[in-house]
């Protein structure tokens, strides 16, 4: 239309004719001179629209994120390369194509109450939970059934990131639902297969590893595309059997006590006894030898002196004899020397016997 | 001129994008399509992408989300093959698999009506197959006898076959067992059930553990009494080889045996008259019979 206007002139100058029309028509030159401006207007707003149109194909994916451009409702790229990392990002327009942007890194959660009952968090937490009936309503009160047929509560917190957002996204209409549920059936099939003292107290590792083993299955099964991180359990007995469970754990911890004590006093008497018995055996070893050798020396003794004795029996009786006084006489405490009386008649001697009790120290103390 | 091909530039741009919009739609990732000619489903997109079709009246677009839906259906009570109640909850998840089955099969395709159909079918394949498992089927310690795969497997293939039967493009991607539970009133006798089983156990850990006590206690004693008689008759047994030891030297006091008693009644008087005795002599005793040949009325008679 602007063109339109500058071409105008070149159509009136063929006829010359209504040249002198020109002056007058003073009001249509300025009517023309300011289309002329808006269309400039209208101009550069197109122009601007036209960028605005594409710039708003920039996008920005965050640090967290990823993102996926469909292009006529189909993703771009193969594989791997369908993911757009972060930064700035450049796709057309809606309608050609659309982003859908994926949080990814979070660590997401669900938790599983299917076997728990009747609660809420702020109940819990305040401590106002309404007391136990009798007996569980299947409508209200979860619990699940042990292999020996024992009714407990379990719970559980599954904490899980996106590995793969493709399927995450675009195969499930609620994948932490399904994640939920397979959490859910994981709980109830582990405990299905343990008894109920090894999910409370024996196994409780045991029973965790078992329940995050099923529930890895079930989701790669069902190509969830997640990968789990953490699963925590928490199991107890009904509420309205506590306290008798409470007694099993008390008199088990009193069993293994009294175990304890008895094996302490098994290991107290064996060592005493391992010790007397080596002391005995030592003792007897001792003897032997202190024995085998005396006899031995003796014997050497005896030999090394027969030739002597040999030679003049009565002499070396009479020089041993008198060899071996000495040292007694001198080792003898009290000696009394008694001369024969000269009329040759005996003397009376009078002995006091029981020497110990004159020990002038121990006398005044005993009354 | 100009102006004309400018014109005619944006009036064919223009006439393209509508017709763009009238013949053209697009089939997103995670929705599949069924194309209507005159009311009839004609043809079946699975694929995502741009597609051409007529405009309205003579075809007609419906879209439906293709992702995998998840359904729970109500906590219902069943018979086991040995006549335990049970409740059982499962979950599915499902999914349109044929849009041109689906459409005209639910009121324009609508999920809730799919859904109860859905609901029916489990209700009879569960109690179908609850019914021919017994309780030891669904909770067993033993990983063999513990059906709890099979069930659900069971439950999934008779909803899936009759799905098929029916041809509602439908499919079962998973299906689990959610809830087990037992009527409100067994569950009372369940807690007296479990109530005696705690108390036997309670009872069982105070007797076990005196009982073992004991017996570990009485074993160490007898142990200990065994080491020390095994101990003593070790000791006799290396005594006795010492006197055999020993014996092997005797012979050789037999030479003189007059020495040999009379060094042993050296060597028994020298021990006895060791420490603490009082020796009573006279003149005859040797040496002091050295006296007998000294004045007799020698100046020393002190001890």
């Amino acid at each position: 239309m602007t063109m339109s206007h500058d071409h105008e002139p070149d159509h009136t100058h063929e006829p010359p004719a209504p040249a002198p029309v020109m002056p007058d028509d003073a009001g249509s030159q300025a009517l023309a001179e300011a289309l002329r401006s808006s269309f400039a207007i209208v101009k550069v707003v197109m122009a601007l629209m036209v960028v605005a149109f594409f710039g708003s194909g920039f996008f920005t994916v965050g640090p967290r994120e990823k993102a996926v451009i469909l292009r006529f409702g189909r993703p771009v790229g193969e594989g791997e390369k369908i993911l757009l990392n972060s930064g700035w990002h450049w796709s057309y327009p809606y309608p050609i194509d659309e982003v859908v942007k994926i949080p990814i890194t979070e660590i997401q959660k669900v938790n599983s109450t299917v076997g728990w009952y009747a609660t809420t968090a702020e109940q819990e937490l305040s401590g106002e939970e309404l007391p136990a009936g009798a007996s569980l309503n299947p409508a209200v009160d979860g619990y699940a059934i042990t292999a020996d047929r024992n009714i407990i509560h379990t719970r559980a917190t599954l904490y899980y990131h996106i590995e793969n957002p493709i399927h995450f996204v675009f195969d499930f209409v609620s994948a932490s639902n399904t994640v939920q549920n397979a959490l859910n059936n994981a709980l109830l099939y582990t405990t299905a297969h343990f008894n109920v003292d090894d999910v409370l107290t024996r196994d409780v590792a045991g029973f965790r590893d078992a329940v995050l083993q099923r529930v890895s299955d079930l989701t790669e099964q069902e190509q969830l595309g997640i990968v789990i991180d953490q699963c925590e359990v928490q199991s107890i007995a009904p509420r309205q059997l506590q306290d008798v469970f409470t007694r099993v754990t008390t008199a088990r911890e009193n069993r293994n006590k009294s175990l304890n004590d008895a094996r302490s006093y098994e290991n107290q008497v064996l060592s005493q006894s391992g010790a007397q018995a080596s002391s005995v055996t030592n003792a007897a070893a001792a003897d032997r030898a202190r024995y085998v050798q005396s006899i031995t020396a003796e014997a050497k003794r005896f030999s090394d002196l027969l030739p002597k004795y040999e030679s003049n029996p009565g002499l070396f009786a009479q020089v041993t004899l008198v060899q071996a006084m000495g040292p007694i006489l001198t080792n003898v405490q009290d000696k009394i020397f008694l001369p024969e009386r000269a009329d040759g008649k005996p003397r009376e001697l009078r002995l006091q016997l029981n020497r110990e009790p004159p020990q002038p120290k121990t006398s005044p103390s005993n009354p | 001129m100009k102006r004309n091909v400018m014109t005619i530039v944006i009036g064919a741009v223009l006439i393209v994008i509508f017709a763009l919009l009238l013949f053209v739609f697009q089939v997103r990732q995670s929705e599949v399509a069924v194309v209507t000619t005159f009311g009839k489903p004609t043809r079946n997109l699975t694929e995502p992408g741009p597609y051409g079709k007529w405009p309205w009246p003579v075809e007609k677009v419906y879209k439906f989300d293709q992702r995998v839906q998840n359904f729970e259906d109500h906590f219902s009570q069943n018979l086991t093959a040995d006549n335990n109640n049970l409740l059982v909850m499962v979950y599915v998840g499902w999914k349109i698999t044929d849009a041109k089955a689906f459409f005209p099969k639910f009121a324009g395709g609508s999920t809730l009506a799919a859904q109860s159909m859905l609901e029916s079918m489990l209700r009879s394949a569960k109690s179908a197959v609850v019914g021919r498992h017994p309780l030891a089927d669904f909770v067993n310690a033993d990983a063999k006898q513990l059906k709890f795969d099979a069930i659900e497997n069971e439950i999934e293939q008779a909803v899936q076959s009759q799905l098929q039967t029916n041809n509602c493009g439908i499919g079962i991607a998973f299906l689990g067992i959610k809830k087990l539970g037992l009527p409100e009133n067994v569950t009372q006798t369940v807690f007296q059930r479990m109530t005696s089983e705690r108390q036997i156990l309670i009872s069982r850990f105070q007797y076990e553990g005196e009982a073992e006590a004991q017996k570990i206690k009485a074993a160490a004693d007898r142990q200990a009494a065994e080491t020390i008689a095994n101990a003593e008759a070790a000791a006799t047994r290396i005594r006795g080889e010492g006197e055999a030891e020993a014996a092997k030297v005797l012979p050789v006091f037999q030479k003189n045996p007059e020495l040999e008693n009379f060094l042993l009644r050296i060597g028994a008087l020298q021990q006895s008259l060791n420490q603490r005795a009082t020796l009573i002599f006279d003149e005859r005793t040797p040496p002091f019979d050295l006296f007998q040949h000294m004045p007799a009325n020698g100046p020393s008679r002190q001890p």
